[in-house]
């Protein structure tokens, strides 16, 4: 296993009595994009501004590939904040100019990085502008470049589409993607878009009240949440296939189309249980109704995330 | 691919940004030069309006001890040094060891009395009392010659004098001036100058401090604090804001004092080659040519002593006392700004802030009548008041260690201050939805928080 871009071992944050983070342990490896979720108050943010310098951890370890955190990894790191800003009294151009120097990028350097970013994100024209000019989707993207143009390692992105239309939006995740693919980047990515979620991260870390609740591959993630639930689509007697399944499985849903006993279709989700997998489920089922259709139950990130919400409440 | 980057590299860069966001913004720039243009507009107003005209001066020398002057014949007193005293068409003397009452003077045609005893030695101070104030020209050559009249006094009583002593025997008597019927003491034009600078300085550093706290409320307001904190320390982040404002500062009084400068050089040349001037001098019974621009200024009255004061000092230490008192007050602001989202919650914080300023004003102007007064002079001392204080004891004359010593006490006080808004503005600047409570402010200034990595 190589060793990941950052590694957090017991590390914790309060504010005076209140526990913003307890003992926090999270793995995230080169070259992945890891979703951070969870509710407002979780401790995403505390553990950002802890990844990013901003604050220290009250204990823990922390290390940042392989070695303990120090300052000077900072300027191999992006951070783009949720609540966002510029500096008005700027211009576009020197302000992203600004930010690439306090991270020592060389100034001939960012100025060749920040014309090949304002082709691809298309925002040409607006090199000596004033940032007040600036719309609000127009103003994300700036800061988005502002967040990449040194080339960081690992981008630490808090709700990256908010403010955007779905074509700048579009725009911004190519680009993210690119950086994956092409240089390696990782990404960490904070969020409440939990469809972004399902279509850009490798993996999850779901935060609540400070403690982590769920963590893991996205996939394996959303495939632990089912539960072991089917959708089936069946023709035939509802009434007989219920008594015949009795309490082996959980009925959950069921909706019937058409009349008749034997010409009505009925389509069911079931909960199966862990020692019952669906293929041996469906050799039974086919004895008793006429199966139609039949698959897994896909929970979306949105369900993933309000489940395991709701049962760590509990 | 980054490369890492020094602190003071950093740190150069925020000042930079501090510093030419401000300086291009056209209020900036109107304010610049539309101050220089106001004051000189002002002196030149006072200058030709007035067109004041000088009376001729005829003085009464009171000697008490006969340090410059020797009976003759029983009551008939003259200078040791007649040269000392040339007969002027505008200026005559005469001398004797008893004042004369105001009705005596008047009798026999008197202007004023300067009155002295062998204190003057030490404290180059004698008093001025008029029945009509002289011109500023006419006190000037009081002051030269009896200067010259004391020099040579001293020279006398030391027969085996090399040149460095001489020169330590350099005098420059300075003149009280009172008005005979009313007591009021005339040497209000150093005074008002002084005055003049506080109230410079009070402005200078409550507007400058409140560029801090503004530039604070910006940062944090808009969240840009948090990228820039993701790169700098905050301690790095708020030394760099004050430094960048404070040169915003330093350039506007540069810019004042050059302009000035300038345009008192173009007001100089152009009264000179004026019409006014040929007929100015030829009112003053003076020869074609030989008067210039000083001159005229010199014989005003209300303007005389501009040319007395040694504006040399009056800059430098103008300057290091904007700059401390600045950056005292700086810390207070940026505290402030931490601790609030918007500018309209920090009105009511800002009042403590300001009360020692208001109050160093108010003793400023107390000061005016009185430099030498115990109030005058303790609140000179004090970091929160000096830098307004000193102001108006400066142009009067203030002992070099008394400088020195309020210049020492409030950069020390500055630097603390600064240190310790330092630890409760990396906390605060992070705090959003809340404002901190004072119980929480002491916990970051006695236990500082783990602050940034």
């Amino acid at each position: 296993m190589t060793t990941p871009v950052l590694h957090t071992q017991g590390v914790c944050k309060s504010f005076g009595d209140h526990v913003a983070l307890a003992p926090l342990d999270v793995d995230v490896q080169q070259g992945r994009i890891v979703g951070l979720l969870g509710p407002n108050g979780a401790g995403k943010t505390t553990l950002l501004r802890m990844v990013t310098g901003i604050t220290k951890p009250d204990d823990g370890t922390l290390r940042m590939w392989g070695q303990p955190h120090h300052r000077s990894l900072l300027s191999r790191m992006g951070y783009l904040p949720e609540e966002r800003g510029l500096y008005k009294s700027m211009r576009v151009a020197e302000q992203v100019l600004y930010f690439a120097g306090l991270r020592g990028m060389d100034r001939q350097e960012a100025e060749r990085e920040l014309k090949g970013w304002f082709e691809r994100l298309e925002v040409e024209g607006w090199w000596k502008r004033e940032v007040s000019d600036l719309s609000k989707g127009m103003a994300q993207k700036i800061q988005f470049i502002a967040t990449v143009l040194h080339r960081p390692e690992l981008l630490i992105l808090d709700e990256p589409f908010s403010g955007l239309d779905p074509i700048n939006a579009a725009l911004v995740r190519n680009e993210m993607l690119r950086m994956v693919q092409e240089q390696g980047t990782t990404l960490v990515l904070s969020t409440h878009d939990m469809g972004s979620v399902e279509t850009l991260c490798d993996e999850v870390i779901l935060l609540h009240k400070g403690q982590k609740v769920l963590a893991g591959a996205t996939d394996a993630v959303r495939e632990d949440a089912r539960g072991g639930r089917i959708q089936l689509k069946v023709r035939g007697n509802l009434m007989a296939f219920v008594a015949e399944l009795g309490a082996r499985a959980e009925l959950l849903t069921k909706d019937t189309r058409g009349t008749g006993v034997a010409d009505a279709v009925h389509s069911l989700e079931l909960a199966l249980p862990a020692d019952w997998p669906m293929p041996a489920f469906l050799k039974w089922a086919v004895d008793h109704v006429e199966v139609l259709e039949a698959q897994p139950r896909r929970l979306s990130m949105e369900e993933v995330f309000v489940q395991s919400v709701e049962s760590a409440q509990t | 691919m980054s490369n890492s980057t020094g602190p003071m590299d950093v740190w150069r860069k925020i000042v930079w940004r501090e510093y030419i966001t401000r300086v291009r913004r056209r209020a900036f720039l109107v304010a610049t030069f539309l101050g220089p243009i106001l004051m000189v507009g002002l002196v030149a107003g006072l200058v030709l309006l007035t067109m004041s005209t000088e009376e001729p001066a005829k003085v009464w020398v009171v000697d008490h001890v006969g340090l410059v002057t020797t009976e003759l014949e029983e009551n008939q007193w003259v200078p040791i040094c007649p040269k000392c005293f040339p007969e002027r068409s505008m200026l005559s003397y005469q001398f004797g060891d008893e004042p004369k009452t105001e009705a005596e003077l008047q009798a026999e045609g008197f202007t004023c009395m300067v009155e002295f005893d062998d204190g003057i030695v030490q404290s180059e101070k004698a008093q001025l009392l008029h029945l009509d104030p002289p011109s500023g020209r006419i006190k000037r050559w009081i002051q030269r010659d009896l200067s010259e009249a004391i020099e040579r006094a001293k020279v006398l009583e030391r027969p085996d004098l090399n040149y460095a002593d001489y020169l330590s025997l350099k005098t420059n008597v300075s003149l009280v001036s009172m008005d005979l019927a009313t007591g009021e003491s005339k040497g209000a034009g150093q005074g008002g100058l002084g005055f003049a600078f506080s109230v410079f300085m009070l402005t200078f550093v409550m507007v400058y401090g409140m560029h801090v706290m503004r530039g604070v409320i910006e940062e944090k307001s808009n969240r840009i604090v948090e990228v820039v904190l993701s790169t700098v320390r905050p301690g790095l982040l708020l030394a760099g804001k004050i430094a960048g404002i404070g040169l915003v500062g330093l350039s506007q009084i540069a810019g004042w004092s050059v302009l000035s400068w300038v345009l008192f050089g173009a007001l100089g040349m152009a009264v000179e080659q004026s019409a006014w001037m040929e007929s100015w001098t030829a009112s003053q019974g003076l020869t074609s040519g030989t008067a210039d621009f000083a001159t005229v200024v010199a014989a005003q009255e209300d303007l005389a002593f501009l040319l007395d004061i040694n504006w040399g000092v009056m800059l430098g230490c103008g300057v290091m006392y904007f700059l401390l008192g600045y950056v005292l007050y700086a810390a207070f602001f940026a505290t402030i700004g931490a601790m609030v989202e918007q500018e309209s919650d920090a009105q009511y914080l800002m009042l403590p802030v300001m009360l020692p300023l208001l109050f160093s004003y108010v003793l400023a102007s107390m000061s005016i009548d009185a430099p030498e007064s115990t109030v005058a002079i303790v609140s000179s001392f004090v970091p929160f008041s000096s830098p307004v204080s000193m102001m108006v004891r400066l142009p009067m004359g203030v002992p070099w260690w008394h400088v020195a010593l309020s210049m020492v006490l409030l950069a020390a006080t500055a630097v603390l201050l600064v240190l310790l808004a330092a630890r409760v503005y990396r906390v605060a600047i992070l705090m959003y939805g809340k404002r901190p409570s004072a119980r929480e402010i002491m916990r970051w200034l006695l236990k500082p928080d783990a602050g940034a990595l």
